[in-house]
């Protein structure tokens, strides 16, 4: 009872403007007598949610499965061609432009080419996160593998280090705190990016739940969507937050 | 194994940009003979970490040669033969102070001694501090793991650049005490720069004075006490005489670098 309560005057503290803000939206519908269309409850939505729960998780699910394994291949690729344009100046100085070229694409205008590309499914959404996570693991990984601490790259030099050493001890560790801001930005993207896939072309997923009920006048379905969606990301966001705040403890 | 240390009319220059140049070494010779301990001093910016990064492999000579046992410094730093302790601690935030201590050897690829390591530790008085980071340090103590560090490898050739200016009088006395012990059971050539005349009368075998702009030796003094140097030494006359004697080359060599403001460097 004790834990349950501290935990709820916690939730109170810290989410007491969000509560408010859904008393007063409730107050306004019902005190305007909107129909559900126009702008629904948020107890119509609270109802959907506890009385279709399948419906929901079910597409939470896939979304969450693209977005974790969007981002952690994202992740991968960004890190891994980072690494390599540290290794090599000339492949440096190509995939440094190409990167930013390819970024500064919309991702809306790409999504289309890659659905022609690997038909319109799972596959499309998890490129299109993956795309999306690469572009700022590639950035702060190839700053953070410069951001030597003062006097190492001598130090490494007189300690004959060579390449591989360099890289496994002093130039990766060095890249850690930056690359733990990678993964918090890539993570904020990834649920966002697969929803934006899920909205245009998918199937299934958040995305697609919202883009179909909203298509339909289904409001409440469709907000109660967007609220699944907006813990999804603020978890994900938090669980980077952390991966993040660990880095900074140890590293300075 | 030691080694021998060879610089012939070494110069210097460093490209500020914009056309403009400093002069930090004009044609200095040194030469450290194999297990010699050679103290380095001179005012500051006169070109004594210089010498010690041209020795280190981190800076070639703008004209003449520096070799180490007849070959380029590089090849003893390749073959993870050199020991530096720099003037800036330069430990890894990101390991803790066993694993800074121990990160030579990884990077050599030789399988690390615990024992050794720990004995290391504890001769530069950092026992129960094997876990610390180098933040939760003091200055002193991240120089004291910076020195343990240089001797992991128990290298050929020590430049150690004025590893112990941010010990207290006490703690450096030891030190002296202890790297006089370490230095006496190796006899690794040594090149140790230092602000401190009575820490290189206390230690070398032979020291070396310089005056700046351009970095210059003005004298090469041997020093003959008999070993082992007790720190009662330290109060004998023929200390004194030759303390004075010292202190009187630094004296207008400052003066000299006195009327240059702003040269802020260190
Ligand atoms: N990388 C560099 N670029 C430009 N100038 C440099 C560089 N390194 C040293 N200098 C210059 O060379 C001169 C000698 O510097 P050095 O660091 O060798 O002095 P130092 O005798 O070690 O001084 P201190 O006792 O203050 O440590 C200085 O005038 C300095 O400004
Ligand atoms: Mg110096």
């Amino acid at each position: 009872m004790n834990a349950i309560g501290r935990t709820a005057v916690a939730v109170l503290r810290n989410g007491w403007g969000i509560l408010l803000l859904i008393i007063v939206w409730q107050a306004w519908v019902t005190a305007m007598n909107f129909n559900a269309i126009v702008m629904p409850r948020p107890l119509g939505v609270l109802q959907d949610l506890i009385g279709f729960p399948e419906v929901y998780w079910k597409n939470a699910v896939y979304t969450i499965g693209a977005a974790v394994i969007g981002l952690v291949l994202g992740m991968a690729l960004g890190t891994g061609l980072a690494i390599l344009a540290w290794l090599s100046d000339v492949l440096e100085g190509m995939l440094t432009p190409l990167t930013v070229l390819f970024s500064s694409v919309p991702v809306v205008t790409i999504i289309p080419i890659v659905a022609r590309l690997l038909g319109y499914d799972f596959s499309t959404v998890l490129a299109i996160v993956v795309i999306i996570c690469f572009f700022p693991a590639f950035v702060f990984t190839t700053s953070g593998l410069k951001a030597l601490p003062a006097g190492a790259d001598d130090l490494f030099r007189v300690l004959g280090a060579r390449t591989p050493a360099r890289l496994l001890r002093l130039a990766l560790p060095a890249a850690v705190p930056n690359w733990s801001v990678a993964l918090r930005v890539a993570a904020g993207h990834a649920v966002l990016g697969a929803m934006i896939a899920e909205y245009l072309m998918g199937t299934a997923g958040l995305g697609y739940l919202f883009a179909e009920t909203k298509s339909d006048f289904n409001m409440e379905r469709a907000f109660g969507a967007t609220a699944v969606a907006m813990v999804v990301s603020i978890l994900f966001f938090a669980a980077a937050l952390a991966v993040e705040r660990r880095v900074k403890e140890r590293w300075n | 194994m030691t080694a021998a240390i060879h610089v012939d009319r070494a110069r210097k220059t460093f490209d500020l940009g914009k056309g403009k140049s400093v002069e930090a070494l004009a044609g200095v010779s040194l030469e450290v003979r194999p297990g010699e301990f050679v103290a380095i001093i001179g005012p500051s910016g006169c070109g004594k970490s210089t010498i010690l990064r041209l020795i280190g492999s981190l800076e070639e000579p703008t004209a003449g040669t520096v070799t180490i046992d007849g070959r380029p410094p590089r090849e003893l730093a390749g073959a993870h033969r050199l020991g530096v302790a720099f003037q800036d601690h330069a430990l890894l935030p990101w390991l803790s102070v066993w694993q800074n201590v121990t990160l030579p050897l990884q990077v050599a690829g030789v399988k690390p001694d615990d024992a050794k390591i720990a004995a290391l530790i504890r001769l530069v008085g950092l026992e129960g501090f094997e876990k610390a980071r180098p933040r939760q340090l003091s200055g002193g103590m991240r120089q004291r793991a910076a020195i343990a560090r240089a001797l992991v490898l128990g290298p050929e050739v020590l430049l150690l650049d004025e590893p112990f200016a941010a010990l207290d009088a006490v703690t450096r006395r030891y030190m002296n005490i202890e790297l006089q012990r370490i230095w006496t059971e190796s006899r690794i050539t040594t090149l140790l720069v230092t602000h401190g005349v009575d820490e290189a009368l206390f230690l070398a075998d032979r020291i070396v004075v310089m005056s700046g702009r351009p970095g210059r030796i003005i004298e090469n003094l041997d020093i003959d006490f008999p070993r082992p140097r007790m720190p009662a030494l330290m109060r004998t006359p023929a200390f004194h005489a030759l303390y004075d004697h010292l202190a009187d080359l630094l004296e207008p060599a400052a003066a000299e670098n006195e009327p240059v403001a702003g040269g802020g460097e260190s």
